[in-house]
């Protein structure tokens, strides 16, 4: 039949197109890989040692001995994590008011929260440089996590909404007519239920924390204070083409947390964005 | 600030009968508070800086207009401008094309069970969760120009000469909507795969006994239905682009000249290298403008979808 074998042949097509694809956006990674594992001698040796005759793992052993990294490596984690709490505590309450209740005002306020979160974390940050300088909070962690923690809150709670509002309304009803206080509820019945979003809501917070450069680039000039993402930036100034392996060698370190963390909740991100994504 | 619409709340709650429903608005204060201290207060102060004298270690001595109109009239900003739109207007299309054709690809295959199709759709995601800052950096080794550069030492072997990607104005303006795109398709893929999948397969059994083709398929019946998805991935990946630049500034630092320094670079630059704070907030204003007016755009898409429950 024809049909069939048209069918065939777009099934050919979808691959090669795949295929394709896939090379291209896997190509920018392993070339990173690639040139994280050479000697520096390979390293000039370009396209011809894609796959290095002497691959070495010396670079991330130089990369990962080095004190002030893995301080840097710390620092990152320490602020995305704050910040991505911190977001999460101050969403649950309001995420749940607006899920469960009807208020006079709660849309405004959603598209409110909706509207501020499309502005350029920038335009926030300039005169929030001078209120730090005046409150004496510029160098240090909490006021650079309590930006993170700000930048979060506006997905936190449309995540969290989204979360609360699949589940049954019955379940805490229940729990209200054997007395459970509407705090007691939120804690004890809706959270637990809520847990796969609340999951996704924090990884996309970390995600977003650790790619955050602008905040701690601003906020924090001291060298011991930089998160990995400001880091390797200043790295990347100060090194030459004789020294690539090694600013390979830390991107990989930098952008390996971010993949693993991702790939290990991949469908649980994946469903929450789009289900974001479908009902606005 | 953000407390004016939580009376209202106040006053509604005891008409309600149920025992415990305490008001809404403490659930609500610590959320609305940090958004007051971290989003409201800082764009209104933005606004009065805007019109006023301020540099980065000076408070504002003066208001008026002069600020503005000098900033208006910087020779720079036309320049700045079009760099913007140029790259948006790319980055844009880019993202949007490529993330339509990623999800059209996984849907089809995953239709016709073909092997592969999460290898495609997490490659893509993964480049997603790069950090900007190393995404720049990683397309800077890419581009490199020196004879053991990637793009060029490949190009090398097919006996290609090397290529300007980062030294020439207009091919570094491609090469960073190039690295922007590969990381921000996931989004619009994501969006589109969601809509596709939504899209119901009568349409395209009725269009296949009608004798329409693949590309008539797409254009007649997949481009119109998810036209809402469309619209709305267009709206906020503008945004996205117009908002963020630490792939330009790692990769190309705005340059050569000024040949890749967007409007929020530019901002950056006039805050925090010249110290001209008023100067810079004028700037962030015209950002904010940007942003609200997609976001009213974007708004307003949403009420028009009739599966929405607002």
């Amino acid at each position: 039949m024809t049909g069939r074998g048209t069918e065939r042949l777009a099934d050919l097509a979808t691959y090669v197109i795949a295929l394709v694809l896939i090379a291209l956006f896997a190509a920018p990674l392993l070339w990173l890989v690639s040139l994280a594992i050479r000697t520096p001698a390979e390293v000039f040796l370009g396209a011809a040692r894609f796959i290095p005759d002497q691959p070495t793992l010396a670079n991330f052993e130089q990369i990962l001995t080095d004190r002030t990294f893995g301080l840097y490596l710390w620092n990152g984690i320490k602020l995305c994590a704050l910040g991505a709490m911190g977001a999460l505590v101050v969403s649950v309450p309001a995420a749940y008011v607006f899920s469960r209740r009807s208020f006079r005002g709660a849309s405004a306020l959603m598209l409110g929260i909706l509207t501020v979160q499309m502005v350029s974390p920038l335009v926030l940050l300039i005169p929030l440089y001078r209120y730090m300088e005046r409150l004496g909070l510029l160098e240090t962690h909490a006021a650079a996590a309590g930006v993170y923690m700000a930048l979060g809150v506006p997905l936190s709670v449309w995540m969290l909404k989204a979360s609360f509002d699949a589940i049954p309304k019955s379940l805490e009803q229940a729990a209200a007519v054997d007395g459970c206080s509407p705090a007691g509820t939120l804690f004890f019945v809706t959270l637990p239920l809520a847990a796969p979003g609340m999951a996704s809501a924090f990884i996309l917070n970390m995600l977003m924390g650790w790619s955050q450069f602008l905040v701690p680039f601003i906020l924090l000039s001291r060298d011991q204070l930089q998160p990995i993402s400001v880091a390797i930036f200043n790295f990347a100034g100060s090194t030459s083409a004789s020294t690539t392996q090694l600013l390979a060698a830390a991107c990989v370190i930098t952008v390996l947390p971010a993949i693993a963390a991702f790939l290990a909740l991949q469908r649980l991100i994946v469903s929450a964005i789009m289900a974001g994504a479908v009902k606005g | 600030m953000t407390m004016s619409d939580t009376p209202v709340a106040a006053q509604k709650a005891p008409r309600r009968p149920k025992r415990a429903r305490p008001a809404a608005w403490p659930w609500l204060a610590p959320a609305l508070l940090m958004l007051g201290a971290f989003y409201l207060v800082p764009i209104l102060d933005v606004l009065r800086l805007a019109f006023g004298d301020a540099t980065l270690l000076r408070s504002v001595e003066s208001y008026g207009l002069e600020g503005i109109q000098q900033t208006l009239s910087s020779p720079a900003l036309p320049g700045v401008l079009w760099v913007t739109v140029v790259f948006t207007a790319a980055s844009v299309i880019g993202i949007l094309a490529t993330g339509m054709l990623v999800a059209l690809t996984v849907v089809r295959g995953e239709m016709r069970g073909l092997w592969g199709m999460s290898a495609l759709r997490t490659v893509v995601l993964t480049a997603w969760v790069v950090p900007g800052i190393a995404n720049g950096l990683i397309w800077q080794m890419l581009f490199s120009e020196a004879p053991f550069g990637a793009l060029n030492s490949t190009l090398a072997v097919f006996g290609i000469a090397p290529v300007r990607w980062l030294s020439d104005p207009s091919n570094a303006m491609v090469s960073a909507a190039i690295a922007n795109v590969w990381q921000g398709t996931a989004f619009a893929m994501i969006v589109f795969y969601a809509a596709r999948k939504g899209l119901s397969q009568d349409l395209y059994a009725a269009a296949a006994i009608d004798g329409a083709g693949p590309f008539a398929r797409f254009l007649f019946i997949t481009l119109p239905q998810m036209r809402a998805a469309i619209l709305v991935a267009t709206v906020l990946v503008t945004i996205q682009t117009l908002n963020t630049f630490d792939v330009i500034l790692a990769l190309t630092g705005g340059g050569p000249g000024r040949a890749t320094e967007v409007l929020s670079l530019f901002t950056f630059n006039t805050v925090f290298y010249n110290f001209d704070l008023s100067g810079g907030s004028a700037l962030a204003l015209i950002l904010v403008l940007i942003a609200l007016l997609l976001t009213v755009v974007y708004i307003r898409l949403l009420g028009d979808r009739p599966d929405q429950d607002k």
